[in-house]
């Protein structure tokens, strides 16, 4: 499988090339454009009907796709939903990285464990909307960012994040979900939460965020009409 | 105190590098991260410089969030990094003395102490779409910090010109301006889309910016879900 | 008419200096500022003239269309006998192309891509198929053909494609292509994956031509989004 990054940082687009019998799994929605020689099975985890009331609360779920070439040499395009960078990391077995779900572009190798079930999925956006992933390799990942990503490396002084500019982090760092005294704002889901890290790695920070973009759409919305259920 | 503004000019990202007890205002909403050894304080209509009336009248005519912060620097340097809720580039305008910058309400970011803001009213709106236009008038010295939607075009005016007033970000003194119709004709102004149209005439600099937040939000909200009235 | 496209590849415009008695004509709301010489006339797309009587028919059409269901588009035209310059942008962030026709052309251009195109092309609304099948609307086209260029613009950047074969491209992320493929609008991999693989429609094209492809999809992001909406 060759695998390229188009567009880049912009607007991130992932253009694999896949031989046949070669298969790579994407979060849903993530296809933009493939050859004649590629099928697509939808996986829901956990169940038809507990995954389809999943996706519709915007619980904690994944609905995914997975491409499967039958011939060689078949082009798969996929593109996360908003602007901005593009990244592959390659885990080795047993590699812990932490990912907001929002994030997640798709994966490659069987053995790639995507964990919603942990301890800390749900602190870091108030439980609504998204929540942070649980990776474990061995396997390649591929995530996207809102806006550019910002890799700042966490020592001594430790460093503190709003939750909502997290794509990702290294295990080795400790964190800890506060709310943030400073901000009075519209309280979208997630907004007000900032995280603070100690210890040793990388955190990897996004110029823009989901909830903020929430906010500014939200005025713009078509307003319900009496008589809609 | 100084911006370091990178990944420009698509997701823009600034990092405001303070010496020990050296301060920054921003934008509530603003804040990305942060090293952990900033104070931060709240200012809103119960405190903060400027006082009672002047924040409570740039929160409800400015356009912006309620509350700014000030992070302050302690012990040693350190940094906080900002940026808007839209895509797009950041700029930090060297003011002047004696040399006014008026800045749209949605388009100011962060500044130093050393930069006075006040809310200047228009009075100006939209025939039919009831834009309605709100400036700051930043005076003192120091870099202010503004956000565009998109890309920022710095145009020297001498003469005239008819701008949507969707892709304003700030203009320097020096030039006046007057609502003008967008097309032949009222009802040909209300159907080309325009929204609030500008002439503006004189000698001095203004800044655009190549998108337009409410046609950007009017293109993505009318897709939304219905919200309540 | 000289065309300049600027703060590519992510928040391009466009700015063009019309000679006298030249004109382009832009998709509405378009304009970021022009020369305060430069006239503007606002009509409907299929309508090449302007004028008051023009305007109230183009007017009650609209209504007409949008309580019965039905695209129009309204277009401004920009022109004087003295020239000038005016700066057109599309609404979401992306790239802008020009594409120029000889005649014997036909470019097809997604709504949301059209953004200009100079006196010689004509213009006309396309419905691409598979309308109300599960509520959706197919592709909604804009055909253009005749002597000139047309500006698309991309959510995203834009990528060539050219097709000699087959190719399935989901439909939200077609920006335009070549009049003389054929295309066909279907669902991915039956009702079960419709409805939740996140795929919505796609766009099965066949023969030899170009698409254009833009890597961003506003449906896509209206998804994405939607959970974190309050109610």
């Amino acid at each position: 499988m060759r695998h390229e990054i188009l567009d880049a940082p912009d607007f991130g687009l992932l253009k694999l090339t896949l031989d046949a019998g070669e298969k790579v799994v994407a979060e849903s929605g993530a296809m933009v454009a493939m050859g004649p020689s590629i099928a697509v099975d939808t996986k829901m985890r956990g169940g038809f009907l507990a995954a389809a009331k999943r996706k519709l609360l915007g619980g904690e779920s994944i609905f995914q796709n997975t491409f499967t070439a039958s011939a060689g040499g078949q082009e798969l395009y996929l593109a996360p939903p908003v602007e901005g960078d593009l990244a592959r990391r390659e885990l080795a077995p047993g590699e812990t990285f932490f990912l907001q779900s929002g994030n997640y572009l798709a994966h490659v190798g069987d053995q790639l464990v995507l964990d919603t079930q942990w301890g800390g999925v749900r602190s870091f956006f108030g439980g609504i909307g998204f929540f942070m992933l649980k990776v474990v390799g061995p396997g390649t990942l591929f995530y996207a960012s809102y806006g550019a990503i910002h890799e700042v490396a966490v020592g001594a002084g430790g460093y503190t994040c709003d939750t909502g500019h997290i794509v990702g982090f290294t295990s080795g760092l400790e964190y800890k979900v506060r709310p943030f005294a400073g901000f009075k704002g519209l309280f979208f889901s997630g907004e007000g939460l900032v995280c603070d890290f100690e210890g040793r790695g990388s955190l990897f920070v996004q110029t823009r965020k989901a909830p903020s973009l929430a906010a500014f759409l939200h005025p713009f919305r078509p307003v319900q009409q009496r008589g809609d259920n | 105190m100084h911006f370091d503004i990178q990944y420009r000019p698509t997701h823009s990202l600034a990092i405001a590098h303070l010496e020990p007890e050296e301060s920054v205002r921003a934008e509530a909403s603003a804040m990305v991260s942060m090293t952990r050894n900033l104070t931060i304080t709240t200012d809103g209509p119960m405190g903060g410089r400027g006082g009672l009336l002047k924040s409570f009248k740039r929160a409800m005519l400015g356009g912006e969030t309620f509350f700014t912060n000030t992070f302050t620097a302690r012990g040693t340097p350190g940094h906080v990094t900002l940026a808007p809720t839209l895509s797009g580039d950041m700029l930090a305008i060297e003011l002047a003395r004696g040399e006014p910058l008026y800045i749209q309400g949605s388009s100011y970011v962060a500044a130093p102490d050393s930069v006075d803001l006040d809310t200047r009213w228009q009075g100006l709106k939209g025939f039919f779409s009831g834009e309605s236009l709100f400036f700051l008038e930043a005076t003192g010295t120091g870099p202010v910090l503004v956000n565009a939607f998109g890309a920022i075009e710095e145009l020297d005016l001498n003469g005239d010109i008819i701008v949507d007033t969707g892709h304003l970000v700030a203009f320097g003194a020096g030039i006046e301006y007057e609502v003008t119709k967008a097309s032949r004709g009222w009802i040909a102004s209300y159907l080309s889309g325009e929204g609030l149209v500008l002439r503006m005439s004189g000698r001095g600099r203004i800044y655009l910016q190549s998108r337009n937040p409410n046609e950007y939000g009017q293109a993505v909200g009318s897709e939304l879900p219905p919200r309540q009235g | 008419m000289q065309h300049y496209i600027e703060h590519g590849p992510a928040f391009a415009w466009l700015r063009t200096r019309l000679e006298p008695n030249e004109s382009i004509v832009a998709e509405a709301g378009a304009m970021v500022r022009r020369s305060t010489a430069l006239e503007v006339e606002t009509r409907l797309n299929a309508s090449k003239k302007g004028g008051f009587v023009g305007l109230i028919v183009a007017f009650f059409v609209a209504l007409m269309r949008k309580f019965f269901g039905g695209e129009t588009m309204f277009v401004n035209e920009f022109g004087g006998p003295q020239g000038g310059e005016v700066v057109l942008a599309p609404k979401l962030s992306g790239h802008i192309l020009r594409k120029t026709l000889d005649g014997t052309r036909t470019l097809f251009v997604q709504s949301g891509g059209y953004l200009a195109s100079t006196a010689g092309i004509d213009t006309l609304l396309r419905f691409g198929g598979l309308r109300t099948l599960f509520g959706g609307e197919g592709l909604v086209l804009i055909q253009c053909t005749g002597q000139g260029d047309v500006f698309v613009n991309s959510y995203g950047g834009i990528t060539e494609v050219p097709i000699d074969g087959q190719f399935v491209v989901d439909t939200g992320h077609i920006v335009a292509f070549d009049g003389a493929l054929d295309f066909k609008v279907r669902s991915i991999g039956g009702a079960k994956s419709f409805l939740f693989s996140g795929e919505g429609l796609v766009c099965e094209f066949r023969g030899r031509g170009t698409v254009y492809i833009q890597s961003r999809n506003l449906k896509a992001l209206v998804s994405w989004i939607t959970p974190l909406l309050p109610g």
